[in-house]
C-alpha cells in the first residue's frame, strides 16, 4: 500500500513538475511540386530543414539553386552525392525556376 | 575550382540572368505575408516559414506598441533538433575553461542566488527585412517582423562569470545552447563574446514580459545582449566556455558577417574580400497602422502608429511624410522604456483628397543618425541590416 502511494506520488510529481515542459511542436505541410525527382529532395533536404525553407526563396535562377545545394553540402555538411546535387538542382529549377 | 570561386561565379551568372539587377538593388521588404491557421506552443498563429526548425514572423499590426506580446514574438532557430522535453530541476548552466571552479548552476540557483535585473530591449534578426534585397540573397526572406521588444528579467552575465572566478588572462567566452544539428559534422550554433564587451545590461534571462521565457524563445534561459543583433542572444543556453584566445567558430567566422567597408556593401559580381561581424543594430522604424494597402475615408481623422529603435543611443525624433517625402513633420513619441527598447510614435492626419496616399516614417537618433531611403541602401550578399525609411500606401476613398 505504502509502495503504491509512493509510486503514485512519484508519478504525480513527474506530471506536475514536467507536464508543461513537454512541448509538442506542430508539423506544417509545405506542399512541393510532385514528380519522380521529389524523392531526392526527401532523402537529402529534410534532415536539417522543412520544405518551407525552399519555398520561401521564391522563383530563382538555376545558378542560385545550384549554389544553395552546394552550400548545404560544403558549408553545412549535408551528405549530398554528386548525382543528387544534379537531380536536386534540376528539380528546383524545373519547378521553382525563373 | 575552389568552392568560393564557384559561389562567386554562380552569383555572377545569376546577375547576368537578372540583367539590371546585377548591381544589387533594394526595394520595400515584403509586407504582411500570410498567417497560417496552426498555432505553435505558447504562440498565436503567426507568419510561418518553417516548422522544423521553427521560423515564425510577427505580423506588422503588433508594432504599434513598444512591447511585443510573448505569443506574437518572432521565432528563429537554426538547428533541427530542439529538446522538447525538459526535467527543469536537472537543467544546468555549465561555466568552465579559464575559471577557478567549473561551475554548474540550476535555474533555481540563478533565480535565488544572484541579483535579479530587468532590461527592456529589442531583439532583431540581422536578416530582418531581407526580402528587400534584389537579387535574392541567401537566407530566409523575412518581411519586417523578425523583431520584437520585451522586458527581460534575469541575472547579469558578469555576476555568473564572477561566481566561477575568471582567470586573470581570460578574454573570451563561447556560448552554446541545447539545440543540435542533424549531422555531427555540421557546426552547432556557438557564439563568442569578448569579456571586455560584457556590460551590466548583458543578462541571462529566465523571464520575458513577466512570464517564464516561452519555449520557442529559448526556455529556460537565453542570453540578452541589448543593442546587438539576435545572433548573439543564444537560446536554451547551457554552456559557457571561458578561453584566453579567440576560438574560430563557424557562426562567428563564416555566418552573420557583412562587407568590411564604409557602406557595408558589395555587388553580386564584386563581393567584398574582407568581412566583419554584423554586431550592433542600425536605426530603424516601421509603420504598423494603418495597414499597408488598406483604405481610409477622405477627411477622416486617422492616426498612424509605429515603433522606432536603434542600438541604444536612443530615439530623438520620428519624422512623417504624407506627400512622398516632400515635407516632414514630427510624430508624437511615447515614453522611453529603455534606450534599447522600441519607442512608440503616433501621427494624426487627414487625407484631403481621394486616390493613393503614401505615408513614410524616418527615425533619427540622439547621435543624429537617420534612416536612409530604401534606394540608398546598397546590397550585401547575405541581406543583413536593412533599415530603409518605411512607407505604406493607402487608398483614400
Amino acid at each position: 500500500m505504502k509502495k503504491t502511494i509512493l509510486i503514485l506520488l512519484f508519478l504525480a510529481s513527474i506530471l506536475l513538475g514536467d507536464y508543461e515542459k513537454d512541448v509538442k511542436l506542430p508539423s506544417v505541410t509545405f506542399p512541393m511540386a510532385q514528380d519522380e525527382d521529389f524523392k531526392a529532395i526527401q532523402r537529402n533536404c529534410q534532415w536539417c530543414h522543412s520544405h518551407g525553407y525552399i519555398l520561401n526563396q521564391g522563383k530563382q535562377s538555376k545558378a542560385f539553386w545550384r549554389a544553395s545545394v552546394v552550400k548545404m553540402r560544403d558549408v553545412y555538411k549535408a551528405p549530398i552525392t554528386q548525382q543528387d546535387e544534379q537531380i536536386i538542382t534540376d528539380y528546383l529549377f524545373r519547378h521553382y525556376g525563373k | 575550382m575552389q568552392r568560393r570561386d564557384f559561389f562567386r561565379l554562380s552569383l555572377g551568372a545569376c546577375a547576368v540572368v537578372l540583367g539590371s539587377n546585377a548591381f544589387g538593388l533594394t526595394r520595400e521588404p515584403l509586407d504582411n505575408q500570410r498567417v497560417i491557421d496552426i498555432a505553435f506552443p505558447q504562440k498565436r498563429p503567426l507568419i510561418t516559414y518553417s516548422d522544423r526548425p521553427p521560423l515564425l514572423e510577427t505580423p506588422m499590426e503588433f508594432f504599434g506598441s513598444a512591447i511585443t506580446p510573448n505569443d506574437a514574438f518572432f521565432v528563429r532557430w537554426h538547428m533541427p533538433r530542439i529538446p522538447t522535453h525538459k526535467f527543469i530541476d536537472q537543467y544546468r548552466l555549465s561555466i568552465h575553461g579559464a575559471v577557478k571552479n567549473h561551475t554548474y548552476l540550476s535555474i533555481q540557483e540563478l533565480k535565488s542566488e544572484f541579483k535579479a535585473v530587468e532590461v527592456t530591449a529589442v531583439l532583431q534578426c540581422g536578416g530582418n527585412s531581407r526580402s528587400a534585397f534584389v537579387p535574392t540573397t541567401s537566407g530566409i526572406q523575412w518581411g519586417n517582423g523578425a523583431m520584437g521588444c520585451a522586458k527581460f528579467k534575469g541575472v547579469r552575465l558578469m555576476d555568473v562569470l564572477k561566481r566561477a572566478g575568471l582567470d586573470k588572462d581570460a578574454r573570451w567566452i563561447g556560448l552554446n545552447g541545447d539545440d543540435k544539428a542533424a549531422f555531427h559534422k555540421t557546426e552547432n550554433f556557438k557564439r563568442e563574446l569578448a569579456i571586455s564587451e560584457i556590460n551590466d545590461d548583458v543578462i541571462i534571462a529566465y523571464e520575458m514580459n513577466g512570464e517564464e521565457l516561452p519555449f520557442l524563445n529559448g526556455y529556460p534561459i537565453r542570453l540578452i545582449v541589448p543593442g546587438m543583433y539576435s545572433d548573439s542572444w543564444v537560446k536554451m543556453l547551457s554552456n559557457i566556455s571561458v578561453t584566453k584566445e579567440y576560438q574560430e567558430l563557424f557562426y562567428m567566422d563564416k555566418a552573420y558577417r557583412i562587407a568590411d567597408n564604409e557602406c557595408e556593401c558589395e555587388t553580386p559580381d564584386n563581393l567584398a574580400k574582407k568581412t566583419k561581424p554584423i554586431t550592433t543594430m542600425n536605426i530603424k522604424s516601421v509603420i504598423a497602422y494603418p495597414k499597408n494597402g488598406s483604405s481610409i475615408k477622405v477627411d477622416a481623422n486617422v492616426i498612424a502608429k509605429g515603433v522606432a529603435f536603434d542600438s541604444g543611443h536612443g530615439i530623438k525624433e520620428v519624422l512623417i511624410s504624407v506627400d512622398d517625402g516632400e515635407s516632414w513633420k514630427s510624430a508624437e513619441l511615447g515614453s522611453e522604456l529603455s534606450p534599447y527598447a522600441f519607442r512608440e510614435f503616433r501621427f494624426a492626419f487627414r487625407a484631403k483628397s481621394r486616390g493613393v496616399l503614401t505615408i513614410m516614417a524616418k527615425a533619427i537618433n540622439n547621435l543624429g543618425q537617420e534612416q536612409p531611403k530604401p534606394s540608398e541602401i546598397k546590397w550585401n550578399r547575405s541581406g543583413y541590416k536593412y533599415n530603409g525609411i518605411d512607407s505604406i500606401s493607402l487608398e483614400v476613398v
